[in-house]
């Protein structure tokens, strides 16, 4: 199937939490596979954006294209990575479970994983790394372990397009460069990687693309080209906690060309 | 003398048997709801029970078992309701609106069975059996009965895990991936609704919520994994059940649901202690050990 209109297409949309507008006026079009950042500060509306993209939360006004088309009739394309703390993980539930169900989507009802599903979820695990604790209860693995498990289920959903939230919130130092290296490897492939992110350094040090986000896109497009003192002046203003990040990412966005 | 003597036990094997099922299917269909962290629902569902036995007397003036377990079934899913339409318009909070939902159906479930008497209706006596569970008046064909819609309750369950599974540990991802989350809590709500109306006549509506919950708790000690779970939760089930239903039958005048709850309880108690890994003695002998690795740890050193 070839792609009949840009990857992902959000227009004009609006998404509100009762009465109170949470993110308003979004206008984003991502039209070739690539690492995509949306950044912001804490409270800009950015997992609830990416949550509206996904139909999780109702839309006030506005619509979300995928290849052209709703959500519901290319939703086997796109893969999800929800938030780590979203979930009980001392659910009764082990690795390859988990993993297994990113297969679920393409099963459908009734029908359980055969061996298919089981070499698929292994070549997941592989990937991320985690093929030794298949076998483990997920609440015995730690926080960058657990967050690799559902990269995993992410991958085998086999998607176009892979949308996380927050992947590396607690996650140490060694689990993030192993995401970052896989969801390279998912661009290298031909995929889009939508990420909500919040750390501006590894944000400029990874991310093609970057919309800055405060309640409403303050700016987008290449991340040399974004994240500049300017716009990050304009998406942080008011969050005096962020300044010295801030200033180092500008740092680093000064060392790479 | 030998014909009532085998008649006799005819029925209460019949009995034990439907009464077994039944506890089988509280157990497997309340793991599916602790699971989702749904517990309260089967104890807003019992209490409306008593309303629907009620009313069901009152709109037809019968009372075999098959007329009153509908009418429980239809208040158990009306006070379901109320819960969804507490929560949706008035933004009471879970635990208030479940509360509220015990309290007032329970209230006038209690009203109704207690006053029917004294609005003269002298024929309606035996329905405040309902309130603690009375095995000995079960029919056999009141447990046949009993016995199918466990057996239709597990055969749902078996059908629908692997999806009421996905929801219950990642609504959001289910959702994403294009689950009818709602449909599928609904289902699984319906199944508690339905074996907390089929475990009214033993256990009672006051304790038949235990029934769904103690079991699969009790079970989670012992297995990280869901099948195994909810398999282990129907045996636990079954075994409160049997074992309450034989104990009540040692004296006349027992009633059925507390002991079923104290059986429950045992083996809750067993599991929460003697449980391997996340038993009470091994997660000491755990951490004391860690605590001992750490010392010797320590020694090595230079």
């Amino acid at each position: 199937m070839t792609p009949t209109g840009p990857l992902v297409e959000l227009h004009d949309v609006t998404v509100a939490y009762g009465r109170r507008p949470v993110v308003w006026n979004v206008d984003l079009v991502i039209d070739e596979p690539c690492l995509f950042g949306i950044i912001g500060p804490n409270g800009a509306g950015k997992s609830t954006l990416l949550k509206a993209a996904l139909g999780l939360v109702p839309l006030v006004g506005g619509e979300v294209r995928f290849f052209g088309e709703p959500l519901g009739r290319v939703r086997s394309r796109v893969g999800y990575v929800p938030q780590r703390e979203t979930v009980d993980w001392d659910f009764p539930v082990n690795v390859m479970d988990v993993v297994l169900m990113g297969t679920y989507g393409r099963l459908g009802w009734f029908r359980r994983p055969g061996d298919r599903e089981r070499r698929l979820a292994r070549e997941c695990l592989d990937r991320v790394g985690l093929a030794d604790v298949a076998g483990r209860q997920i609440g015995r693995l730690s926080g960058g372990q657990q967050q690799r498990v559902f990269l995993a289920r992410a991958l085998a959903q086999q998607a176009d397009i892979y949308f996380l939230d927050e992947p590396m919130a607690g996650v140490d130092v060694r689990s993030q460069e192993r995401i970052f290296h896989v969801l390279d490897d998912l661009k290298a492939a031909g995929s889009l990687v939508v990420v909500v992110h919040h750390d501006l350094r590894t944000a400029a040090e990874w991310f093609d693309r970057v919309a800055l986000v405060d309640r409403r896109v303050v700016a987008a497009g290449r991340t040399g080209e974004t994240l500049t003192p300017e716009n990050l002046q304009r998406t942080y203003a008011g969050h005096v906690d962020v300044l010295d990040d801030l200033a180092q990412a500008i740092a680093a966005r000064g060392r790479t060309p | 003398m030998t014909a009532a003597a085998g008649l006799v036990s005819y029925n209460t094997v019949v009995v034990a048997l439907g009464v077994a099922a039944v506890g089988f299917a509280a157990g497997v269909v309340g793991s599916l709801c602790v699971l989702r962290k749904r517990a309260l629902a089967g104890d807003a569902a019992a209490h409306a029970t008593l309303v629907g036995v009620a009313c069901a007397f009152l709109a037809t003036g019968r009372r075999d078992l098959v007329t009153l377990l509908v009418g429980a079934f239809v208040a158990a899913c009306v006070g379901l309701g109320m819960l969804v339409l507490l929560r949706r318009f008035t933004r009471t909070r879970d635990d208030a609106a479940t509360a509220l939902v015990i309290g007032v159906s329970f209230g006038l479930g209690i009203t109704l069975v207690s006053g029917l008497p004294a609005w003269g209706y002298a024929n309606s006596a035996g329905l405040e059996q309902f309130l603690l569970g009375h095995t000995a008046a079960l029919t056999a064909r009141d447990a046949w009965l009993l016995a199918a819609v466990a057996t239709v309750a597990v055969a749902v369950v078996a059908a629908i895990l692997k999806e009421a599974t996905l929801v219950a540990f990642d609504s959001a991802f289910a959702a994403a991936t294009g689950w009818p989350v709602s449909g599928i809590d609904y289902a699984v709500v319906g199944l508690v609704a339905l074996m907390v109306v089929a475990g009214l006549p033993a256990v009672g509506a006051v304790l038949v919520t235990a029934l769904v919950v103690i079991p699969p708790v009790a079970a989670r000690f012992w297995t990280d994994r869901v099948g195994t779970m909810v398999v282990l939760s129907g045996l636990i089930g079954l075994v409160a059940a049997v074992a309450g239903v034989a104990a009540s039958a040692t004296r006349p005048g027992l009633a059925t649901g507390p002991l079923v709850v104290i059986a429950a309880a045992v083996v809750f108690a067993v599991s929460f202690f003697c449980a391997p890994h996340r038993g009470w003695i091994a997660r000491r002998a755990e951490a004391s050990q860690g605590m001992a690795s750490q010392w010797s740890d320590g020694e090595v050193g230079p």
